[in-house]
């Protein structure tokens, strides 16, 4: 009897090889981690609005746009590189690549494509110092932050945290083709802002970051040192904002708002450090204190870098 | 061998639908493109005299 040879099924409208529905148009966005380009965009803006060089209003978005596409496509690299660990975060677990949404390939080459593309159109619509500088923010990221530091070091977020300080001084650099101190002082403040920023999330957020071996400061040396932490932190980037006005790069406006801000910061850190704590320092108040200090240094970096344009403006 | 899947007409409408949207993503995207760099082109142009 003859053998019946092999068949395939070829894919068709009825009988497709896959019941795979395909990503849909908000996961390939959501690979930019849109919530985190907010903060991008308007950095990196007030960066091109504080440079005393005006620049044509299109070329000026199209600045804006290359910072915020080259953020999106690190962004996308970072969670092509990061599919293991996110998948056992509840926080990340339902992203497209471990949720089966997107192949981690083609999250790879889309990243890769935009990082590539942002920086030719940063040069081709400004200058080279600009994109030289937008490229480096993107190899930090990736680089140094994703691959090497993040799951070697507690202070991953200290010194990985250069790389979402960066937009404002290419913001500076699209407009002037050049770096002087108040960009790198604005550069100092996002970099000081880093920590106490992200360890008040990972406070409460630190049981993630444990199932996936990430060292976080919480799970590495505990709660009672990151407080510690956080509050020395708090300490600097509120000493750090002060010095474009001590140095009379910024005026009165920017000054009483770094003051100001800067004060109700260390509220916040404080209420951080004296939360009530059990012998290890973990909180027995769910953590309250470090979700408001959490939201609030959002709000503050908002409102710092607005208050920079509205000094320059007036 | 390799066995196809059969997909129930729901399966399909969402089939088609995340196919749309991503189309019309990519339009957007590329539409946008075409857009800024004639627009950047009109700028960098008239920066250098060579046009109006």
């Amino acid at each position: 009897m003859d053998k019946p040879s092999p068949t395939i099924a070829l894919t068709t409208e009825d009988w497709p090889l896959t019941t795979d529905l395909g990503a849909t148009a908000s996961d390939w966005l959501a690979l930019l981690k849109p919530r985190v380009l907010t903060l991008v965009v308007f950095t990196g803006a007030i960066g091109l609005i504080i440079a005393p060089v005006k620049m044509n209003p299109v070329l000026a978005l199209t600045a804006i746009l290359c910072i915020t596409i080259a953020a999106g496509a690190a962004g996308a690299i970072n969670m092509w590189y990061d599919r293991d660990i996110d998948a056992l975060m509840r926080r990340t677990a339902n992203r497209p690549i471990p949720a089966g949404r997107i192949a981690p390939n083609s999250a790879l080459a889309y990243g890769v494509f935009l990082a590539g593309f942002s920086v030719i159109l940063m040069a081709l619509a400004t200058n080279l110092a600009a994109a030289a500088i937008l490229a480096i923010s993107i190899g930090f990221y990736v680089f140094v932050y994703t691959i090497w530091l993040k799951r070697r070091t507690p202070q991953n977020i200290v010194i990985g945290g250069a790389a979402g300080a960066f937009p404002a001084v290419i913001g500076w650099a699209a407009a002037t083709g050049s770096v002087n101190l108040l960009p790198i002082l604005l550069f100092l403040i996002a970099f000081f802002w880093t920590p106490p920023h992200f360890w008040s999330l990972s406070l409460y957020a630190s049981g993630d970051y444990e199932r996936a071996g990430v060292p976080m400061l919480p799970v590495v040396r505990g709660a009672r040192y990151t407080r510690w932490n956080i509050f020395g932190y708090t300490l600097i980037l509120v000493a750090s904002t002060l010095l474009p006005w001590a140095l009379g790069l910024m005026g009165w406006i920017y000054g009483l708002s770094a003051l100001g801000l800067g004060s109700a910061f260390i509220y916040y850190a404080l209420r951080v450090l004296t939360d009530k704590q059990d012998a290890t320092g973990k909180s027995l108040t769910k953590d309250a204190p470090a979700k408001a200090a959490f939201k609030y240094s959002i709000l503050y970096l908002f409102i710092l870098f607005g208050a920079c344009a509205v000094d320059r403006l007036i | 061998m390799i066995q196809g899947q059969k997909w129930t007409p729901e399966m399909r409408a969402e089939f088609n639908r995340r196919r749309r949207g991503r189309n019309y993503l990519l339009l957007a995207a590329l539409g946008g493109f075409c857009i800024l760099i004639y627009a950047i082109a009109c700028v960098k142009l008239h920066e250098y005299g060579q046009m109006w």
